[in-house]
């Protein structure tokens, strides 16, 4: 069982392609990962032209993506120029783009527990007492859309929209430490939706006493689908665990 | 005398991985791009075997590749594999180690030509870019674009210029260079996939080395300075002769009469 676990690991995970890690992105105007892997000659073009010094070029540190650009969100945020896609030999880099509002290369994730705004606010209200509250709002001030991709929830709380470029500028800036607003690069997420029918059938392909089988059926079903109630709605909004790192999909 | 030449433009060539970084600090972006793909004014450039994997990689097809690689083709079937020994800044180092080692009087084992070593050694370079290409479509990135030599070089040089500091790739081209020393310039003639897969486009019509006259006084001193080791005045179609005019320059005829001469 263990060699099997081992040949699919080696195997079913090319391990040139599909590696994300939060508040590391590609440059504007990048296409889908897999694809901007197999396009990227790695000429250095976009490092090249980019005035600001955003874009680095992936060292031995980054595994085998040697040579490929790479924007590091923490140290130097992309700042929207729009002058490296347009210098793509080979379009891994979208040519016709040229709106920085049209670029995607991740979305921000505020984390609520350690954003100053957030513990501000906690704090207002008598939750925490740390005598340490304060305000911030660096990421709101600091961003290129302001009010479109992040708006004052309450004129206090930062909240990111759909409008969110990716660009990192709020990484940059945010003063906690470790960062309380991370960028999720774009496809990253996917692993856990993309995988639905794999998961499905993992589950179903193991031993049937790991299951836990609680079926329902006629009387009890509608009993039970009658004590559901919907008084309390779930929150949906930055209800998620952001994973570091995904690999090898 | 064609030496020299060769030698200006090799040297330009070579300075040009520095400067281009260097003007691209400075924000003037006329000419932008290293030698895995640059940008002249308008004109797009790419190494071909880049594009070409790029599309055995990513399979497909899009224009815009192909249009950068008009230029190094067409230069290929005007002029031959002029990259290599005209431009190709590895080259300018492989021949700089070669001078070291004749001021430091080391001997490098350079192989005597014969026609069977001809042979092999094409079969050894396209059997390498056979095998490449096989590994770049099964791994699906570009694979060989880690080993090019010159894309390296360059773009060691923009790292160095912009960011000051060099990766570790800087050490596989110090131990190409090192290795050179034990075996004459095996790199350009036995593994380079870059020349290898410009060399496919050589063309019959194009500039190549030729013996003019009908007999010459056979002094092989041609032979004994080619750097691919073949035969210049049999061989200038081979794919190993990369028009780089040694055995003109070398030639002692060629003083009397037109022998050994460059013909369309």
């Amino acid at each position: 069982m263990s060699i099997r676990k081992f040949l699919q690991d080696i195997l079913n995970n090319n391990p040139f392609k599909g590696f994300y890690q939060v508040n590391r992105l590609r440059p504007p105007g990048a296409v889908d990962e897999k694809r901007f892997m197999e396009l990227c000659i790695r000429c250095a073009r976009c490092i090249e032209v980019c005035p600001y010094d955003s874009i680095k070029r992936a060292d031995l540190f980054e595994k085998l993506q040697i040579g490929t650009p790479y924007i590091f969100a923490k140290e130097r945020a992309c700042y929207l120029c729009m002058k490296c896609p347009s210098v793509c030999p080979t379009g891994a880099l979208d040519h016709n783009l040229v709106e920085p509002e049209k670029v995607k290369i991740g979305m921000a994730h505020i984390e609520q527990n350690r954003c100053l705004n957030y513990l501000y606010v906690k704090e207002e209200e008598g939750i925490i007492n740390t005598g340490k509250a304060q305000i911030c709002s660096t990421c709101y001030n600091v961003c290129p859309f302001q009010d479109k991709a992040i708006v004052m929830e309450k004129f206090i709380l930062p909240v990111i929209t759909e409008k969110c470029v990716g660009c990192g500028i709020c990484v940059e800036k945010c003063p906690t430490e470790p960062k309380s607003i991370n960028i999720i690069p774009t496809g990253m997420g996917n692993k856990d939706t993309a995988g639905f029918y794999y998961q499905r059938s993992k589950m179903i392909h193991k031993k049937s006493e790991e299951i836990t089988t609680d079926y329902y059926k006629g009387d009890k079903l509608l009993q039970k689908k009658q004590n559901i109630q919907a008084e309390e709605k779930p929150k949906y909004q930055n209800n998620f665990k952001v994973q570091e790192k995904i690999e090898g999909w | 005398m064609i030496r020299r030449y060769r030698r200006i433009s090799q040297l330009i060539v070579f300075i040009s991985i520095f400067i281009i970084p260097l003007l691209n600090v400075f924000e003037i972006t006329f000419v932008k791009g290293t030698f895995y793909s640059l940008d002249i004014g308008d004109i797009a450039i790419a190494d071909p075997l880049s594009i070409f994997q790029a599309m055995i990689s990513s399979k497909s097809f899009l224009m815009v590749m192909l249009v950068s690689t008009i230029v190094p083709i067409m230069l290929m079937i005007l002029l031959g594999r002029v990259w290599c020994s005209w431009m190709c800044p590895y080259y300018l180092l492989t021949e700089f180690i070669e001078s070291i080692a004749k001021k430091f009087r080391i001997k490098l084992k350079k192989p005597t030509y014969s026609k069977t070593r001809n042979t092999k050694t094409n079969a050894t370079r396209f059997i390498t870019l056979l095998i490449g290409i096989t590994l770049t479509g099964i791994a699906g990135i570009p694979l060989l674009n880690l080993i090019s030599a010159p894309g390296l070089m360059s773009s060691q040089a923009l790292v160095l210029v912009k960011f000051h500091y060099i990766t570790f790739e800087a050490a596989f081209i110090i131990f190409l260079l090192f290795m050179e020393f034990f075996y004459y310039k095996f790199w350009c003639r036995y593994f380079c996939p870059q020349g290898t897969f410009l060399s496919l486009f050589r063309n019959k019509k194009g500039l190549r080395v030729e013996k003019v006259v009908e007999n010459c006084s056979n002094c092989y001193s041609c032979i004994r300075t080619c750097p691919m080791c073949i035969n210049p005045m049999e061989d200038g179609l081979n794919y190993l002769c990369h028009n780089c005019g040694n055995c003109i320059d070398v030639c002692p005829d060629n003083k009397k009469t037109d022998t050994l001469k460059f013909r369309f």
